[in-house]
């Protein structure tokens, strides 16, 4: 359970004919537990693509699926986490948390058992009844990711999740996320215009073209941090200072830059 | 007690009823013919509140307008945010509706009136429709607008969630909407007691519009400024009590609108 497949995808926004093609003939496999990032040059039509994962837009040809069935409605097998959090301001951070248990109507000691761990996994067991105004942005982003891990879905959807943290909440946030790919490991499609981001978390980076986005390139990062054994390294500056690191991401800076000048011309 | 801001308040309402003393009492730069004195104000006051005018005393009247503006004000709260929030969350029944709203709309409430009174007669029941449909409107399009303004990722989170569609509403929809519907009921309770003092100044037999009507005819100025003035006193009354309620709604809110 939990793999991704876009297939042929086309999509175009506005009328059938004359209308704007965001996607053109996106193919990618994202298989179980992998991490996969797409970076892309700003309205390439990334976000997009987990949008239509999620079942909040619908291909205009060809079929996204997951686990091996076409995606047709949002749903708690596919939880996302926002860019802007996308809390619900009104409930405390445990009722967001517990809201998607309440849908799936497990009993009540099951529920709290399971925000309880959701709660110490992302470090805010001391504000479970604070209310989500009260919170910094890395802490509601952190109730963000409980709420879609306690649901425990086969795939999580990350949409720029770190794009409105400050850098030095952005890197926590980071080294968190990698702790929990350790800890939890699910199947992950991560959106991100941050080469260094893509390139420290994922397993595997696509990369787009400019609009309409095709995928131009899938580079292979696990290979890269297996061999140089990124992992012995906890801090993610250390990581970002090794020679391959460097080099991977000088390598799709390039690919995307191409992208940005044929914009210009 | 009372914060800084509302003592500037309590000051100009001081001023203002000074102003009232020098012009009226002490100079008489304004004839008690045009504008009656604090004086006559106190006595018509004191002659409505023990031995009563216009058929009742003070609070008589004042009870039963209290209670045609609070029977107008919930029919119109509870038929016209559900309606609202219909609107607001169906294109097709904002399709189906507003064709009909946008023509209602414009017409004025007291226009209502004498078809109210052809239909109900001339009791409560004709006062309480005619302030129900002028508390409606608001209500409606506050509702509306309320749904249509919550941030799209906060419904995308929730349909992402799993929630059901009743939940939905109830639990994201009608939360994610409630500053504005709280808007939409402060201009309706407004709205109920301009109507109120409209549709009694028309065939009632008992109420603060009877008042004026009665006061009016009896060329009584005293009793017609006590009558605007309980008015208002209890329009700001009802208003606070629904500034409570929406205090205690909206707590979560709260720190993003100071």
């Amino acid at each position: 359970m939990g793999s991704i497949r876009f297939d042929k995808v086309d999509k175009v926004f506005g009328p059938k004919a004359g209308g704007v093609k965001a996607l053109d003939n996106i193919n990618l496999e994202i298989g179980e537990k992998e991490f996969v990032a797409i970076v892309g040059p700003s309205g390439c039509g990334k976000t997009t693509c987990l949008r239509m994962v999620a079942g909040f837009e619908a291909p205009s040809a060809g079929v996204v699926s997951v686990s091996g069935k076409p995606v047709t409605a949002p749903g708690p097998d596919r939880a996302v986490v926002f860019q802007q959090f996308a809390l619900f301001p009104w409930k405390s951070v445990r009722e967001n948390i517990e809201l998607g248990l309440r849908n799936k109507n497990l009993p009540a000691g099951e529920r709290a058992d399971l925000v309880a761990s959701a709660l110490k996994l992302m470090n805010l067991e001391t504000h479970a009844e604070a209310f989500p105004h009260q919170l910094s942005g890395g802490m509601q982003q952190r109730v963000a990711i409980a709420r879609a891990y306690v649901l425990d879905p086969d795939v999580l959807l990350m949409d720029e999740p770190f794009g409105a943290l400050d850098a030095q909440t952005r890197v926590v946030m980071q080294e968190e996320l990698v702790r929990l790919a350790r800890v939890n490991p699910r199947t992950v499609l991560f959106i991100t215009h941050a080469v260094e981001e893509a390139v420290y978390l994922a397993d595997r980076v696509a990369i787009m073209t400019r609009r309409p986005g095709r995928i131009k390139q899938v580079l292979d990062v696990r290979k890269i941090r297996q061999a140089e054994n990124w992992d012995k390294h906890p801090r993610i500056e250390d990581v970002m200072d090794l020679e391959s690191f460097v080099h991977l991401r000088t390598q799709i800076w390039k690919s995307l830059r191409e992208e940005k000048s044929a914009n210009v011309i | 007690m009372l914060g800084r801001r509302s003592w500037i308040g309590v000051g100009t309402i001081a001023t203002l009823l000074a102003a009232w003393f020098v012009l009226t009492t002490m100079t008489g730069i304004v004839s008690p013919a045009r504008f009656p004195a604090p004086g006559e104000f106190w006595t018509s006051l004191r002659q409505i509140s023990v031995r009563g005018y216009a058929g009742g005393q003070l609070l008589t009247h004042a009870l039963h307008s209290l209670k045609l503006v609070a029977m107008g004000f919930m029919v119109a709260i509870l038929t016209g945010v559900p309606l609202g929030l219909w609107m607001g969350w169906s294109r097709k029944a904002e399709a189906a509706i507003n064709p009909v709203f946008l023509i209602i709309r414009p017409i004025p409430p007291l226009a209502w009136i004498p078809l109210a009174i052809l239909w109900l007669g001339l009791g409560d029941a004709a006062k309480i429709m005619v302030i129900w449909f002028s508390a409606f409107v608001p209500s409606v399009i506050n509702s509306f607008a309320g749904v249509r303004n919550i941030d799209k990722p906060i419904i995308e989170a929730a349909r992402m969630l799993g929630t059901p569609r009743w939940r939905l509403v109830s639990e994201v929809i009608a939360p994610a909407a409630s500053p504005m519907i709280f808007t939409g009921l402060r201009l309706s309770l407004q709205a109920a007691w301009t109507t109120l003092v409209a549709a009694e100044l028309v065939g009632a037999l008992v109420g603060i519009g009877f008042i004026l009507n009665m006061a009016q005819q009896d060329l009584y100025p005293g009793m017609i400024l006590v009558g605007m003035v309980v008015v208002g006193l209890l329009g700001w009354a009802t208003t606070w009590l629904l500034g409570l309620a929406e205090k205690r709604a909206l707590s979560w809110n709260m720190a993003a609108r100071d």
